[in-house]
């Protein structure tokens, strides 16, 4: 109970760490994102196997390794068909080549972890694995476009002996998974991805106890259940609107079990419900059960107890009860793959914004390059700046400067737009309020830099109190500057300016 | 920070009061100096107003972007010339290679040099970084702007 809510917890951790750390892209091995993934996944549910009893370690391990196979395998179909993500993750290439060295990866890994796994005894009586078992073997049946050896493997396996059970066992799912079998299209992938998984399943819950199958049996039921559909979707690559109406199953499922239910079905079923999801065309409410508030489980159970039953005519429901932040298909959401996207959509965001400013960047794509124009652009406005404030330096003497006239002349040329976009706060606020700290500092302070700076850059009138409150900031700059100039260019100042200029002016051309 | 308070005065936007501080700058800066064409006056005139122009731009957006705080603050330090000067020697350095750099996964190479165009943009997050190089843009457009206007109506 409370190790499996630590354990769901540390699942989805470690769910979150595998699918958002960039070391597991990075790394793998063969170029297959899959086999990486799934030595991690098989590797970390061992250590927390060991730590929390073998029993209770199967169940770990079966669940992580469901849920992760099925969500990957998913993935792997639902991004090619229907990818509408900006940035693709390394999981999304199709996986169908990998699934058979995943297959034996698995195994391998799991038989080097066998010690702490009891048996891998023949299938056992698992009224749950029997119906997986059963479910998988019509699809199997019901026509497998496989070019891979997995279903076949798997076939005649599953078939023996396990039939027997199936009607036993809520024949109702069994019943209902066929039909669906028959009108969606196998994909050769994902049926080894959840055959690989429920035959790891099955042979790790053989040695479970009853109870454990008991909640197993509920768990990967729904899990199942949940699963088939909903890669369906994935193949299909349906239209939103199917796929949101078989979203919302799940997600009323995934609503009905939080993380801290006491009901540790659910609670299995949720965290395999959520696994089996991830990848789905799901909503952020997964992350956001899996850091669960309590308080919403209560109003979520009874929703998604009663639509259990009913998997497969859902009218399309509204998301309630979360903060939803929607995930693509095909997209991760767990908090830090989020987080991430969210980023990288304020920052796309904003380089429309200055591909909009900067002239001539329509048909740039790409942040490296619209970088590049971005910043020579920038440096060529500065250069203009340079080069009109020394044009204006030469012309000035002569020009006698007409404020009023000037301005009443269309001096902004065409930019209408920038008007309204910039800050427009008190322009020249109450000068004479500031004026007046300043006319006290000010002549302190302007002519004593002069006369000492000799060696230093040209010396503005700088107020040394440099407590002043920002907001006045700008209004000291410009009493600085109206003050220097209305001083006049004194005998000081000018004798100053003169010593200063030597240092300072010539390097200043390009 | 957004709010825009209309002053009664024709002055409420950012480039009336650029524009018009600028004039009034130049114009005291002229009453005052006896026209020599020295090219030391030239050249004290030239940091002068480049100097203010950059200055009254940072004031005339009023509270505060990031860039403008960083940019009065220069001047306030007396880096201002100094950072100038050191632009305009490394704007070689600076110069856009060609585009299919290798290293343009990331951008982090041109990540570092926008940081070092636009005034204040050392220490932002990247995201930041991108607002205030807008800002900054759309600014520098206006001055030069402003400045050519003036420069085109006596020239003429």
């Amino acid at each position: 109970m409370e190790k499996e809510n630590l354990f769901l917890n540390c699942g989805s951790e470690q769910f979150q760490n595998f699918f958002c750390n960039p070391s597991w892209e990075n790394s793998v091995e063969q170029n297959d994102p899959f086999e990486s993934a799934l030595s991690s996944m098989v590797s970390s549910p061992v250590a927390y196997a060991t730590a929390s009893g073998n029993n209770d370690g199967e169940n770990i391990v079966i669940r992580e390794l469901i849920g992760r196979l099925g969500s990957i395998c998913n993935s792997g179909e639902i991004s090619p068909s229907t990818n509408t993500s900006r940035y693709s993750t390394p999981l999304n290439s199709p996986p169908k080549v990998n699934l058979s060295m995943m297959d034996n990866q698995i195994r391998r890994n799991l038989q080097n972890s066998g010690n702490n796994f009891p048996s891998f005894a023949p299938f056992s009586t698992d009224p749950g694995f029997a119906e997986r078992a059963a479910r998988f073997s019509c699809y199997a049946k019901l026509g497998l476009n496989n070019d891979s050896e997995l279903p076949h493997r798997l076939v005649p396996q599953l078939d023996s002996g396990n039939l027997s059970r199936v009607s036993s066992n809520q024949s109702f799912k069994f019943s209902g998974s066929p039909p669906m079998g028959v009108q969606e299209n196998r994909n050769a992938s994902l049926q080894e991805g959840i055959s690989a998984s429920y035959r790891r399943l099955g042979r790790f819950s053989r040695s479970s106890t009853p109870e454990k199958t008991e909640f197993g049996d509920s768990r990967e039921n729904s899990s199942v259940s949940e699963q088939i559909p909903v890669g369906e979707n994935g193949f299909k690559g349906q239209n939103n609107s199917n796929s949101r109406k078989r979203k919302s199953v799940p997600r009323g499922k995934a609503k009905e079990i939080p993380a801290k239910d006491v009901n540790v079905a659910s609670e299995n079923s949720e965290s395999s419900a959520k696994r089996s999801k991830s990848y789905d065309e799901s909503s952020i409410e997964k992350g956001n059960t899996i850091k669960a508030d309590a308080s919403e489980s209560d109003k979520v159970t009874g929703d998604g107890n009663q639509k259990q039953p009913k998997e497969n005519a859902k009218p399309p429901e509204p998301p309630k009860d979360y903060i939803h932040v929607r995930a693509r298909r095909g997209q991760a959401t767990d908090a830090h793959s989020l987080a991430e996207r969210v980023r990288r959509e304020k920052i796309s965001e904003r380089m429309k914004v200055l591909q909009e400013l900067v002239p001539g960047c329509n048909k740039v794509t790409g942040k490296a390059v619209m970088l590049d124009e971005i910043i020579n652009y920038v440096q060529s406005l500065q250069r203009q700046v340079e080069f009109l404030s020394m044009k204006l330096a030469i012309i000035n003497p002569n020009m006698e400067f007409n404020v009023e006239a000037l301005m009443s002349k269309d001096i902004f040329g065409s930019r209408g737009s920038f008007l309204h976009n910039l800050y427009t706060s008190d322009a020249y606020p109450s000068q004479s309020q500031p004026g007046q700290n300043l006319h006290n500092g000010i002549p302190n302070g302007t002519e004593m830099p002069f006369q000492n700076g000799r060696n230093q850059s040209i010396q503005m009138p700088t107020l040394d109190n440099a407590s002043e409150p920002v907001s006045q900031a700008s209004t000291f700059w410009e009493d600085d500057l109206h003050s220097l100039v209305q001083m006049g260019f004194g005998q000081n100042e000018t004798q100053s300016f003169h010593a200063i200029l030597p240092t300072a002016s010539l390097t200043i051309f390009i | 920070m957004n709010t825009h308070n209309q002053l009664p005065s024709s002055h409420s936007s950012v480039e009336s009061r650029f524009a018009s501080g600028f004039l009034k700058a130049l114009k005291k800066m002229n009453k005052n100096r006896p026209s020599s064409p020295s090219i030391r006056d030239t050249y004290r005139r030239y940091n002068f107003i480049r100097v203010s122009a950059y200055g009254l731009m940072a004031s005339a957006v009023r509270p505060g972007r990031a860039w403008s705080h960083a940019t009065l603050w220069k001047i306030r330090n007396r880096t201002f010339h100094r950072a100038l000067m050191k632009r305009s020697r490394t704007h070689s350095l600076t110069r856009r290679v060609a585009r299919g750099n290798p290293r343009n996964e990331l951008g982090c190479e041109q990540v570092n040099d926008l940081r070092k165009l636009v005034p204040g943009g050392e220490e932002m997050k990247f995201c930041r970084l991108l607002n205030e190089t807008a800002h900054y843009m759309k600014c520098l457009q206006a001055q030069v702007q402003i400045m050519r206007n003036i420069v085109d109506h006596y020239s003429t």
